[in-house]
């Protein structure tokens, strides 16, 4: 189970790269005027804050769903779960600062651990 | 080596993907992400939402509104649904951008991701009525849906983005353990712009009826649906404690009828020309297979009732939907070309669907015009454009880079505590962005400051306004269920009645305006103001002077005609 977990995941990962410089280009069409590295830290932002999170929560119903539709729907609850904890880590004391590297972590940790631990049993 | 299956879907996807960040914040944005100043802010909300950003980067949380927010009252509680904010400020921080640029980014953003969710939710009804649906939404970015975006009704916006993924959860109830999708995304949605989860719950009702009448219904759909109500309500019970002892009080329901959104350039359905026809039909080939309707169809439904609620008390949300309708009532447009086209041909290709997709991404993105596209035509009784296509905004908006570099002095130069009033200035009327001074403010009140012109008076005192935000009850809290109005304690003329200007310690004058001889006052008073040695000037560029009052209190001007 471990071992299929990790295998679909690095195939998928590959996907995310390719997914990142896929962005990079689009983004680069649209704000033509901006520069590389402002388009590659807001992309790179995206991806940490949004996509990636959400894919580690998606992934849990990587059989049901395919990986594209996985990762739109993930941006969503991403942003949904960053937003409202991102505001209660606040309100209890955590400066917001923290928030971008705390909250990405630890969603992709706890989505980790599900996945390769509790897939079944959860 | 990695293999990648790229089909044809993909790649449409991508490219439509790329469209709409092209037309929608490629082009209101300049094809910049990052300004010198909030660009783009074509009213005082942009500015409204913007601020309170900067202030929840500034505290490092949302736990009290800013004074300068609010009319100067400390311990406020932040009763604004705080997501947007949150994640505006997490963006700046990661990708290095102004809280300005950040804010407006994400909505569009997100604005976009929805798009390809409802995509998604519409494929799961068929995938060719998902392709031909597809370019409808290219109008959400267009004249008048985009005024949400021009003039920030952004929480709107980026709630019904949560709103577009809550009918993606519904559509999807049957994955194992949704409700946990489900309730993160209603609790987004109620801590984003509390207004659209009502409309998530027409939506959730209307499909539990439509699923229930036709049998239909997936048989633990009212056991998830209550768990994630449960869930819902764990996630977002702090939050909505504040907003029942704040806009729940300040706003109540009350029916009332609002046909037209004064001030306001609302979209009605007239806005979709020609297109309508086939949006009626998609309704109508929808309502013939009501047994069967799907998720998306119920989802399109739902908003469209929720579009008229203006008619039974919704007032200005009900307009606020109508901003997506372009997103929402796609199903119907996509249904009703492909039903038609199936009742003629007696088969669906997906060949004909793409074809169809191009062809409505090039008229409806406006790469091509066609010459009665324009026209003005009469339909159900309105006069409309016959084909709506994509008409956007590419105006620098209210702000400029010598009123923005005014603002930074004072919010970074000028003492923390200190009083600033604000003389005439062309773009003031847009109060919110005087916010930006991040100081206890007061503003001329135009009418009276003309009237001294017409007098021929410089005076020492003049009417005044001190605007702040007074929206959702502004309240300090005593108690984890006691809250107090802070403003029934304040005078009514400390929110609007005359002021001394040498009450404050910084004063500011615009030096040209659309009519020159309100800039002339502005600068004969800062002149006689320069007469007393205690007032210098502090900043000035070509559009701004700001002078500081180092007596305050003092008899600062010399009362007289002029």
């Amino acid at each position: 189970m471990k071992k299929e977990v990790f295998e679909v995941a690095k195939k998928e990962f590959q996907f995310i790269g390719i997914l990142f410089l896929l962005s990079m280009a689009i983004f680069k069409i649209a704000f033509f005027r901006e520069s590389f590295i402002v388009l590659f830290r807001s992309v790179l932002s995206l991806f940490w804050l949004f996509v990636l999170p959400g894919y580690f929560i998606m992934f849990y119903w990587r059989e049901k769903l395919e990986f594209v539709e996985r990762i739109v729907i993930g941006i969503a609850v991403a942003a949904g779960i960053i937003g409202i904890f991102s505001y209660y880590a606040g309100v209890i004391g955590l400066n917001i600062k923290y928030h971008i590297f705390l909250l990405p972590l630890v969603i992709i940790l706890v989505g980790s651990l599900i996945n390769v631990k509790f897939k079944n049993e959860f | 080596m990695i293999k990648i299956k790229i089909d044809f879907e993909k790649l449409l996807l991508a490219a439509f993907f790329a469209l709409l960040l092209f037309i929608g914040p490629g082009i209101t944005l300049n094809h910049k992400i990052m300004h010198d100043f909030p660009y783009g802010y074509s009213a005082s909300d942009a500015f409204q939402h913007q601020v309170r950003a900067e202030a929840v980067k500034d505290a490092g949380s949302f736990r009290h509104d800013a004074p300068y927010i609010s009319f100067g009252i400390e311990n406020l509680v932040g009763r604004y649904p705080p997501v947007i904010y949150h994640l505006a400020v997490l963006l700046s921080y990661s990708a290095g951008l102004e809280v300005y640029d950040s804010i407006y980014f994400i909505v569009f953003f997100f604005t976009v991701i929805g798009i390809l969710i409802m995509y998604f939710i519409i494929k799961n009804f068929n995938k060719n009525v998902a392709l031909i649906s597809l370019p409808l939404a290219i109008l959400a970015f267009s004249l008048p849906p985009s005024i949400g975006f021009l003039w920030g009704h952004w929480p709107s916006l980026l709630a019904q983005f949560f709103l577009i993924a809550f009918a993606w959860c519904i559509t999807n109830i049957n994955l194992e353990k949704s409700y946990i999708l489900t309730s993160v995304i209603l609790a987004a949605i109620a801590l984003t712009h509390s207004s659209e989860a009502a409309f998530a719950i027409i939506f959730a009702g209307l499909f539990f009826v439509v699923g229930f009448i036709s049998n239909r219904l997936e048989k633990n759909f009212a056991k998830k649906f209550f768990i994630s109500i449960i869930l819902f309500f764990i996630l977002a019970s702090y939050y909505l404690v504040i907003f029942y002892n704040t806009w729940a009080k300040a706003q109540p329901y009350s029916f009332a009828v609002m046909p037209t959104w004064e001030g306001n350039p609302g979209f009605y359905l007239a806005g979709f020309g020609l297109l309508l026809l086939f949006i009626l039909l998609g309704i109508l080939f929808s309502l013939l297979k009501i047994s069967s309707m799907h998720a998306s169809i119920v989802f399109a439904f739902a908003m469209l009732i929720s579009g008229f609620s203006n008619y039974i008390g919704f007032d200005t949300r009900a307009f606020q939907i109508r901003f997506f309708w372009p997103i929402y009532l796609s199903v119907f447009f996509g249904f009703g070309i492909y039903a038609l086209l199936k009742s003629i041909t007696k088969k669906s290709s997906m060949a004909f669907s793409i074809i169809l997709f191009l062809l409505f991404t090039i008229l409806l993105s406006g790469m091509i015009k066609l010459p009665f596209m324009d026209n003005k035509i009469s339909l159900l009784g309105q006069e409309m454009t016959a084909m709506p296509h994509y008409k956007g905004s590419s105006s620098q908006g209210v702000m400029d880079s010598y009123h923005w570099s005014a603002l930074k002095w004072l919010s970074k130069k000028s003492g923390h505590n200190s009083k600033v009033y604000f003389f005439y200035g062309d773009i003031y009327s847009q109060d919110a962005l005087l916010r930006n001074s991040k100081r206890f403010h007061y503003q001329v009140d135009p009418k009276d400051f003309i009237k001294a012109i017409q007098e021929k008076k410089i005076k020492k005192s003049y009417i005044s306004e001190l605007p702040g935000d007074s929206g959702g009850r502004p309240v300090t809290r005593s108690g984890l269920f006691s809250f107090e109005d802070a403003m029934t304690s304040k005078p009514d003329e400390y929110f609007f009645g005359p002021q001394s200007i040498c009450n404050f310690d910084y004063l500011v004058f615009d030096k040209v305006s659309q009519q020159q001889a309100l800039a002339q006052y502005n600068l004969l008073i800062a002149s006689e103001l320069l007469k007393k040695d205690y007032i210098k000037k502090a900043f000035e560029n070509e559009i701004v002077v700001i002078l500081k009052n180092n007596n305050k209190g003092a008899d600062c001007i010399e009362e007289r005609s002029f």
